[in-house]
This record gives C-alpha cells, structure tokens and sequence, in this order.
C-alpha cells in the first residue's frame, strides 16, 4: 500500500469535518474521492498534504508516519498537490513556476547559490531542461518566457499540475482540476490523468464531475459529512444504496 | 511613595490606553495601522493650550473644542488620504508610509505655529491637589484618570448599545454585508479614525498640564501606545484600556524601583515579547491572525 | 553571468563614467559631490539589502537602523577597544548583524504585514535606546564616538576620493551578489514565499527557513552600509539611528522601486540628493519631507523603476520582450 491512513480525525470547534477515516491506497493507481458538497474533502486532502495537522489517526506514506509534518516536509517526502483555486506565483515565469516546484529535488545551498558554482551551474542547466521538457508534457513550451499570470484558465490548471510533477512525486493529490474546464479540456484532462500515471505516479483525485470520476479512476472512494461512506470500484460504488440515498439527499446536481 | 507611583502610572496608562484604543477601533473598522495618532495628542495638547491659556476659554470648553478639532481631523485624514489609497488598491505598506508622512508634516507644523519650546498650562482647578489617604495627588492626574475612564465607558457604550455602533461593527465585521443592508461603510469607517483622533486629543488635553506642552509629547507615547494595544490583543477595545494601564504601571513602577535609564525599553520589549510569544494578547484577540 | 555579454559599449561608458567622477567633480570645483556619492554608496547597499527582504521575500522592516547601528557601533566598538584593523572590524560587526537578523527573524517571520513592522519598530527602538543608554557608557551614549577612517592593509582611505572607490568596488560587489542570489533557486523561493507563500510551502519550500535567510541577508547588507558610514564620517551618535532612519530607508526603496536592481539604485541616490537639498529648509525640513513623500505614494505606487517600465511598455505597446519576475 502506498497510502494508508487510518482513523484520521479532525474537528473545528464541535464540527467533525474528518470523523474516523480509514482509506488504504495502492500505488500505480488513480484513486479518487467524492462526496456532496460539504462532505470535507478537500478538509482531508488538507491533512494529508500537511496544511492541517489531524486530531487523530495516522497517515502512512511508503511506510513512513507523514502525519503531523509540515507541507515542505510532505512534499519533500514524495507527495505533490495542486489547489482548487488556482495557486500559481503569477509574476513568476511559467518555466520559473516549474523550477520553484524542482525546489525541494535540488541539491545547491545557499552559498553555491550566491557563487553560482560550476555544480550549481550545471544543476540550473539540467532543470531548465529538465522544466522544458515538463512544459512540453502538458503542451505548454511555447509559454515557457510568459508570465504565469497570463495564461488562459485551462493552461493556469495544467502548469499547476506540471508545477507539482516537477518535484518527481510518487503521489500527486489533484484537488478538483477539471473545475471551470470544458468538455474538450475535460477529455484531455483525462488522458492526461492516464500519461501521468504512465509516468509512475500514482494520483488521488477529488472532483466534482461524475462522469469524469467514473470514467477515469480505478477505486473510488465516497466521503459525506466527514466520515467514509462507501469504496470501491466505480460500478460498485454507482450501485451502492447508500451512495444513492447520500446524493439524491443532498444539494448535488 | 507606593500609592504616588501606582496614581502617576495610572495617568500614563490611561493616556496609553486612549491611543490604544485609537489603533484598535482604527483596525476593527479598516484593519490599518495608523501612525498619526501620537503626533495628534501632541496637537491636542497644543490646542487646549491655546483655547484655554491663551484664548482664557474655561478648560471644559476648550476640552471639547480640542477633541473636537482633532476629530474633523482624524475624518478628514481618513477622507483625503487613505480612502483615496484605498481606492488606489496599493499594497498596505504605502498606507503605513502614508500615515507615517502625515505624522512628519503634522509635527512640523505644530513647531512652525507655535513653538519648539515647552509651554505649561496654568492651574487648571483651584484646588492644587487631593489627599487620597494620606498623600497628596495633584488635581489634575485624579481629572485625567477620571476622564479617560469616563470616554472609555462612554466609547463602549456608544459601541454596543447605539445604532450608530452597531452598524460600525457590522461595518467592521463584514463591510459588503454591511452595505447591502444599507449602512454607509466609508461614513462609519471615516468616522472610526476620527473618534481614534479625538481620543488622542484627549488624552493631550489631559497629559498636558501634568507634562507640560512640547513638539515630542507625543511621539513616543504613540509609538509605546501599540505595546498596550497588543498587550489587550490588538483590535480589542477592552483589551486596548487593560493594555494600556497594565503598560503604564508596569513602566512606572520599573522606573520607580528599579531604574529610569531602561523604562523607555520596557514597553518595546513587552511588545516584542507578547508578539511572539502570545500574538492575541491577554484578551485572546482572534484579529491578528491571517 | 556572461562577461563578454556585460561588455558592451553602454556599460564601458557607464564603468568610466564612474571612474572618473572625483576625478571630473574635483575639476569643476564641486568635490562636495564626491561625498554626495560616498554616502549614495552606502545607501545604495543598504537599501539593496531591505529590498532583499521586501521586494523579493515579502517581509517588511521598519526598524532597519538597528542593523545600520550594529554595523556601525560594532565596527567602532571593537576598534576602539580592542584595537582591531578597520576592514576586520566592519566584517565581524556585518556578520554580527546577520546574525542578530537571523534571531530576530525566526519568531518574526510568523508575523503578518503590519505585525512584522511592528515587531521591527519595537526591535529598532530597543537597539536605539540601548546605545543611547548603554551599559557602564561603552558606546558613550548621547555623546557618540569618533572613530578612523578604513584601513585597507596599511593604506588608510582617508579622503573622500579614496573612499569613493572603496564604496564603488563595494557596491558591485553588493550589488552582483544579489544578481547572483536572485537568479538561483534561493532567489526564486524567496520571490515564490512573496507571490504565495502558502502554495510556496506545499512546492517543498522550508518557508520559515527562507524568510529568515533573506531577514539575514538584508542585515548582512544594511549592517554593512552602518559600518561604512562611521568609517565615512568619522563619528557616530545615536541621532543617525532613529526610527526616522528605518523610515527613510523604506522610502529609498518604494521611492525607487522593490523587487529590482536599479530601483534601490535610483530610490537610494534620489531620495539622498533630495534630503541633502533640503538642508536649505531647515526649519521645514521634515514638512517638505512628508509632504513628497505623501505625494509620490499617491501619485507612483510603483517608485521611479516601475512608473518608468510601465511607461516604456506603455511607449513601445508590448513589443514582445520577456517577463521576468526576477526583474534585472
């Protein structure tokens, strides 16, 4: 199991936004997570990428206790993310905002830096290209020099993506990357999602869309009103009565 | 001596208080730091003493025509200058800067209309002083003190129990909310920096005869003034007046029993000490987080 | 960086220009501007610091006169009392300074905008109040001390002609470090904790560890230029470090321009210039003072550096050209 969190529990003052969540995840695999509106899941991709610390429970990464840690720290240990609402640094160049994702992989201190040392030197050399290469991945190459500000709304979403591949993750937690994208976008999205995966990452998905989610993941898990609902396989979980009554019970269209 | 100590730390902390109080009413209605404030008790000192030393108004009159001089300034500075900052959408360090070159002009011009000299009020009451068991207190800490807890009270109650306060906390709380049910927020919050103005004129007015009258009155004390603000939990207005007294005394008794040469430090270190160590202050301000 | 690219016939002009100067300056007959540039050099390394620190990273400082004292003092002290040469004693009072930045730093970076000018103004007046009431007198309080000029291995700067090409040598120096800084990995963390520091933290920065480095690293500058004007001057008081200090230097850098190399270049020498002329107006000094600054706050937010690219780009209509967030 690459992922594995057990009895994960966080509350704000009275309201459990995370109520005993038990996920195993396995590597090699898109997993996603649904759920009404409200049902915290963005909450607890917050734990497990650091930005919460949870009341209880652990999150095991590759074998190792991740939880409590900060989101450098996360990182750092193999898992990227991208926000819901676009988090790009807008004045930085969109290969720049590759780089900045590089950070945590490079190996140059503060004084190698200052000198710029032959070893710096060649290490800035090979992530530039290496960036380049990301950026061509996703089709963004001739953006490279723009800022990242002035990007469409659909490329600002896939540098974001780019930007978090870019530290060599072993999980990249996507929280709801096709939000304001069309249909056409919406099945390059998807191939996308496979391409990653090809590329020995393992992705943890939430996200509105049905139709999306069902096509694209291989287990699926369903959270409402912070505990774990239901999991399975996208039939199973379609079929599932308690999924049924959960969506038709909520506001969700 | 003791009881000496604790009355003159008391003036000091009630005046500490009134800014205090300025800076957190200020944040609550436009999260702003102003750094005028200091220089405006200066200015209240400077008017009272021209109304009532000069102009041989009664003190009470002159009391009311300085705070309310200082409180046309405190709209008007808030009308001329930030709301059109505002508007600009600059970064917040150029309104910081911004109150910053106000405070200069506003000191200048104090020294170029009256003088770089340091004048003193004539006796105010005609009784000198008050024995408070057993020791004599001059008439005029014991008015200051009164005074300054009177506009305190006076403040929350204007805050909490009329409808002009009510929607300045609204307006404080949530300014779009506020203005869809029809409060006019740039009024409420114009009117904020002015009450912050003429607090500080007040406590000038008060500080004045018991300090006597000079261009750096105030200057320091507005600065320590931010100590007693975040001491009470910045944003807070009873933490502001506990903050503020708490400073005072602390920093007049430090100078009465320990040493003087240091007491002008006290009040920076408590700043940095609660800033670091506990942000919200005594009264657990949620304000100063993100 | 590229030494045949730096080469060209604008930047040779400009290395003669410069060279020549004193020489030009002494010719007709205004050498007082030679000192004009000494004190502009400084200033230009100081200010360069604090836009490390907030042009780049974010993190503002309204108490930067205490690091310009430490330098200073520093510097004074350990020559004056343990006889120490005078370029020695300006690098252990700079690294002195770092260091303090980096203490003062690490609780600080916590802090909010206007919290963290707070926290500096309070750090600043402590500092101030500790040299005007220092213990047993060693920096001789309101009195101040006189002090050397720069002794470089036996050859003492002692005009302020030899001192103009020690403060031009510093300043490139100062100056291509931070080219350096800011055109690597530190320089794009710094520049992404500004644009985001939330997003910054999830991309594997240690943002805490980063703010502190670039609080340092202004010090490291600022303290610095503090040791450069006493050895300039020849005489320190406590009246050079107020908070009018701290403010004038936050001036310099808005007034020119954050986030780039010319604005605390054109910020630091313009704002020097204009001070100096305004010794005329005495009386009125801090007035006129406050009321350009007022002035250039409302009328350009982005200092001379940004106004003047916003109206080149204006001029030229986005002829292509690559955006760069490390400006240059």
């Amino acid at each position: 199991m690459l992922l594995e969190i057990d009895n994960l529990c966080l509350s704000f003052g009275g309201l459990k936004a995370t109520n005993d969540v038990t996920m195993h995840m396995e590597g090699g695999k898109i997993n996603g997570i649904i759920g009404p509106n409200g049902a915290g899941k963005t909450t607890f991709f917050n734990q497990i990428s650091g930005v919460y610390k949870p009341d209880s429970g652990t999150i095991k990464f590759d074998g190792k206790r991740i939880d409590g840690l900060k989101p450098y720290q996360i990182n750092e240990a193999g898992i990227a993310r991208t926000y819901q609402v676009i988090n790009l640094f807008k004045k930085m160049t969109v290969m720049e905002n590759v780089m900045v994702g590089m950070h945590p992989r490079l190996k140059s201190g503060f004084f190698a830096s200052t000198l710029h040392t032959k070893k710096q030197r060649e290490e800035e050399k090979t992530i530039r290209e290496k960036a380049m290469d990301l950026l061509r991945f996703v089709g963004l190459e001739d953006y490279a020099n723009e800022q990242a500000g002035s990007l469409s709304y659909g490329q600002q979403r896939l540098l974001e993506i780019v930007r978090g591949l870019a530290s060599d993750p072993k999980l990249i937690l996507l929280d709801e990357p096709a939000a304001g994208m069309n249909s056409t976008e919406k099945v390059e999205l998807n191939y996308l999602l496979h391409r990653i995966l090809d590329r020995g990452v393992t992705i943890l998905i939430v996200e509105h869309d049905m139709k999306l989610m069902m096509g694209v993941c291989d287990r699926i898990f369903v959270l409402n009103y912070g505990k774990k609902l239901a999991e399975g396989t996208p039939e199973e979980v379609q079929k599932n009565p308690e999924v049924i009554a959960a969506y038709l019970g909520g506001d969700e269209t | 001596m003791f009881l000496q100590i604790l009355i003159s730390g008391f003036v000091l902390g009630c005046v500490y208080g009134l800014i205090a109080l300025g800076y957190s009413l200020i944040y609550k209605s436009s999260g702003l730091m102003n750094f005028v404030q200091g220089d405006v008790l200066t200015l209240g000192a400077f008017l009272g003493y021209t109304f009532f030393s000069l102009l041989k108004l009664p003190y009470l009159v002159s009391l009311i025509l300085t705070v309310l001089v200082a409180f046309l300034f405190g709209m008007a500075m808030e009308h001329f200058v930030i709301g059109k900052l505002l508007k600009k959408n600059v970064l917040a360090i150029y309104v910081v800067l911004a109150t910053i070159a106000v405070q200069y002009i506003l000191q200048n011009s104090i020294q170029g209309i009256w003088s770089t000299k340091m004048l003193s009020y004539p006796q105010i009451f005609s009784v000198s002083s008050i024995k408070i068991a057993g020791v004599s207190i001059q008439t005029e800490s014991v008015f200051c003190i009164f005074m300054s807890f009177l506009c305190m009270a006076g403040l929350q109650i204007f805050m909490k129990h009329t409808r002009f306060g009510t929607a300045m906390r609204a307006s404080a709380m949530d300014a779009k909310a506020a203005q869809a049910c029809g409060i006019n927020t740039s009024l409420s919050t114009g009117i904020s920096w002015g009450i912050a103005a003429g607090m500080a004129a007040l406590a000038g007015i008060l500080l004045g005869p018991i300090y006597g009258v000079f261009i750096m009155l105030g200057s320091t004390i507005g600065r320590k003034g931010f100590a007693g603000a975040i001491m009470g939990g910045y944003g807070n207005l009873i933490g502001a007046i506990v903050g503020g007294i708490l400073l005072g005394v602390t920093e007049t008794f430090v100078a009465g029993y320990l040493s003087s040469t240091y007491k002008d430090m006290i009040a920076y270190a408590l700043l940095l000490l609660f800033l670091f160590v506990k942000p919200t202050g005594i009264f657990n301000e949620r304000a100063i987080s993100e | 960086m590229n030494l045949r690219k730096n080469l060209s016939v604008k930047n040779i002009v400009i290395l003669a220009v410069l060279l020549l100067l004193p020489v030009l300056l002494t010719a007709v007959g205004f050498s007082y501007g030679i000192l004009v540039c000494c004190f502009s050099f400084l200033y230009i390394i100081a200010v360069s610091g604090l836009d490390v620190d907030f042009g780049y990273c974010g993190q503002i400082s309204m108490g930067h006169a205490a690091f310009f004292a430490i330098g200073a003092y520093g510097s004074v002290m350990l020559h004056t009392y343990c006889h120490l040469p005078v370029l020695l004693t300006m690098i252990i009072a700079t690294l002195l300074a770092t260091v303090i930045g980096a203490i003062i730093a690490y609780p600080a970076s916590k802090l909010v905008f206007h919290f963290l000018s707070l926290a500096t103004i309070a750090f600043g007046e402590i500092v101030y109040s500790l040299i005007l009431n220092s213990p047993g007198g060693i920096t001789n309080n309101a009195v101040g001390m006189f002090t050397d000029p720069i002794n470089l291995f036996g050859f003492s700067l002692d005009t302020n002609t030899k001192f103009y090409y020690f403060g031009l040598v510093a300043v490139a120096l100062f100056l291509i470090a931070k080219q350096l800084m800011i055109h690597s990995k530190v320089g794009r963390a710094w520049i992404a904790i500004r644009e985001n520091p939330h997003a910054a933290n999830g991309m594997g920065i240690n943002v805490t560890k980063y703010k502190v480095m670039a609080f340092a690293v202004s010090a490291f500058y600022t303290g610095f230029a503090g040791a450069m004007y006493a050895h300039l001057v020849g005489y320190i008081g406590p009246d050079t470090f107020t908070q009018k200090q701290s403010v004038m230097f936050v001036t310099m850098m808005l007034f020119g321009g954050t986030g780039s190399l010319l604005g605390p270049i054109l910020g630091a020498v313009t704002v020097f210039v204009m001070t100096e002329c305004l010794r005329v107006f005495e009386q009125y000094q801090m007035l006129i003072y406050g009321a350009l600054l007022l002035i250039v706050i409302v009328a350009f937010p982005g200092g001379i550096y940004g106004e003047g690219k916003k109206l080149i780009a204006r001029l030229t209509k986005r002829k292509g050209g690559v955006k760069n967030a490390a400006g240059n």
